[in-house]
């Protein structure tokens, strides 16, 4: 490539990069400054809400975090604290129940080739329309007492997203060459050994991946929360939707607040995450 | 490229074979008992319940559903209900605009973030910011963003140069757009990641080598990249169309499938049946009806990948 080639390449890169990030960025950027908005700024008619915040407030923190501020003469029965725990805790538990199982599980599939129907078995799994089956769900977990518990709820989001694990795992795990897998079989290397010390490094990219994408689903799931927890575990999406009252509608700032300090753990975990997500070396040591 | 239990022959290399399997037979063990535990309770519940006209309201557990055993009528009323159909319809066209839209962007990007260049790590993390935005949260944004006199009009307005008040959540088709841009909007990042998980996978010394050989960026692109990502890209895109299907929580918010029934999904239709309607029976024969004509979908797919597979080991063997 030229030099100048290179220079219109890099020119084009850049634009329609800030182009993409200027469109992704209105939705947020509009939540973000609704957050810091006064009351008086989100209920007067849409046409007279400007982008930013004329007086900026910290008053929607202060509301969900201390359940009352000076704007609203309403006050909160629940903090925000609670839902924030609970969401870390069930979000957590049950990334590391569907990524653990999906990995193994995938792997078993992709190398030794048990379970022929496995992979349709759980793709099956996703293709559930969720609200139908939630009312079964619903009674099996009241008849095992795992309503409103941290481990019931991580335990249905493991199991909802355990197909992404597992198919993002399984198509993965069928692209590694097998010759490192098989060179380290025949120095004598156990089965299991070769499986977490050469082949988990291996795809240490697509587990980043998998990681945080499954993360994400569990961290902004809705609907089961809100069937399968009653007061102790509600998490953050549940918490939110209960921002409203009779008086004062829609508390649109509490929730873009909310929605702002919903979007931390998610972006935290893809910083830490993106160090993996280079190309590996490994593809290069194989001499094809 | 061989399979370790193939490459293998003898009598102590058997057992290695053998040993495989039992470890194979181990670490898919968890997956199993998952989905029996999930499917056992679940399917059976679904399958009696739909078979008779049982609901929440008839005072009797669900067991005693037989009392109005009906065997297949909320399948025939299924059927003939044009609420039903109009909502799978709607699904569908969703399905089929936004997951190629999400693709081809998610793609685009993809490549624009193969090779280092300034500041990538920065906006890699920001593109990936509607993904992390809680979808209820995002709804209600986009609730405000499309009103009349909202941003979403005056940007236009802006660019444009034109007056435009553009009626959005209210009017049927328009309201129809603005979900789906939502949904571009929110799902576009998770192509784009998927996708460039993909593209690093791509061998880089054979990279080298073609470019060593003259080969253009296009010639790289088609010939050497495309081969080998074909079955992440079909994994991607079968991922988001079965979540496109599903898609409730963020037009559930903006629009709650009106005006009238005109972004009504199969989602929204299953929620108001469940939830306002509580005719738990038919909701049940839906979810089933649903879940056989996904799975068709879901069986076609994977014959795809499989074909996919093996085409990539020819190529390999080639």
């Amino acid at each position: 490539m030229t030099a100048t080639n290179r220079l219109w390449f890099e020119a084009m890169r850049y634009t329609l990069i800030v182009a993409a990030l200027i469109i992704f960025l209105i939705p947020i950027a509009w939540m973000a400054t609704l957050a810091f908005k006064p009351v008086a700024e989100w209920t007067t008619a849409i046409s007279e809400i400007t982008w930013l915040p004329k007086n900026p407030t910290l008053g929607n923190f202060e509301f969900i975090f201390t359940g009352e501020t000076d704007e609203v003469v309403i006050t909160l029965p629940n903090t925000a604290t609670r839902p924030i725990f609970a969401s870390l805790v069930v979000a957590s538990l049950s990334t590391l129940l569907a990524v653990v199982v999906g990995t193994l599980g995938a792997y078993g599939v992709s190398r030794f080739g048990v379970g022929k129907n496995l992979p349709l078995s759980v793709l099956q799994l996703r293709l559930f329309p969720p609200m139908a089956v939630m009312i079964p769900v619903m009674m099996m977990w009241s008849y095992l007492a795992l309503v409103d518990t941290f481990w019931g709820l991580s335990l249905i989001y493991g199991i909802v997203t355990l197909p992404f694990s597992f198919w993002l795992m399984k198509t993965f795990f069928d692209e590694v060459p097998r010759e490192i897998e098989e060179a380290a079989l025949v120095e004598g290397c156990s089965q299991w050994r070769v499986f977490y010390r050469v082949t988990i490094p291996m795809v240490k990219a697509p587990l980043a991946t998998t990681v945080l994408f499954v993360f994400i689903l569990n961290w902004s799931d809705y609907i089961i929360a809100l069937l399968l927890t009653r007061k102790d575990w509600v998490t953050i999406p549940v918490y939110m939707n209960s921002l409203n009252t009779a008086m004062t509608g829609e508390m649109y700032g509490a929730k873009a607040a909310m929605g702002l300090i919903a979007a931390i753990p998610p972006v935290v975990l893809g910083i830490i995450i993106q160090k993996h997500l280079v190309r590996g070396l490994t593809f290069g040591a194989l001499k094809q | 490229m061989t399979t370790s239990t193939t490459t293998v022959t003898g009598a102590p290399e058997l057992s290695l074979a053998q040993q495989g399997v039992k470890l194979g037979r181990w670490m898919t063990l968890p997956t199993q008992l998952l989905l029996v535990f999930i499917f056992a309770f679940p399917g059976a519940m679904i399958i009696y319940v739909s078979m008779s006209w049982w609901g929440p309201l008839d005072g009797v557990p669900w067991y005693y559903a037989y009392e109005s055993l009906n065997w297949f009528d909320n399948y025939a009323e299924l059927l003939e209900d044009e609420r039903f159909w109009g909502s799978m319809w709607r699904t569908f066209i969703i399905m089929i605009v936004v997951v190629p839209v999400e693709f081809f962007l998610g793609l685009g990007l993809a490549i624009l973030f193969v090779d280092n260049f300034a500041l990538k790590r920065v906006f890699y993390s920001v593109l990936l910011m509607p993904m992390m935005v809680v979808p209820a949260v995002a709804g209600y944004m986009f609730y405000i963003l499309f009103q009349s006199n909202g941003p979403i009009n005056q940007l236009l307005s802006l660019i444009t140069g034109y007056e435009i008040d553009l009626v959005w959540l209210s009017d049927p088709d328009n309201a129809f757009i603005a979900i789906m841009v939502a949904d571009i909007w929110q799902w576009t990042p998770l192509m784009f990641l998927i996708l460039l998980a993909g593209l690093l996978g791509v061998p880089e010394d054979q990279l080298k080598a073609a470019t060593l050989l003259g080969a253009n960026w296009g010639q790289k692109f088609w010939r050497i990249a495309l081969p080998k990502m074909r079955i992440v890209m079909v994994i991607a895109l079968v991922i988001r169309a079965v979540e496109a299907f599903k898609l409730f929580d963020v037009m559930y918010v903006m629009t709650k499938g009106g005006p009238g029934v005109a972004t009504e999904t199969i989602s929204v239709y299953i929620y108001k049946v469940t939830f306002l309607e509580l005719e738990w029976s038919y909701v049940s024969a839906i979810g089933f009806a649903v879940l056989m004509f996904l799975t068709a979908l879901g069986g076609i797919g994977i014959a795809i990948l499989a074909n996919a597979q093996k085409k990539r080991l020819a190529d390999v063997v080639d």
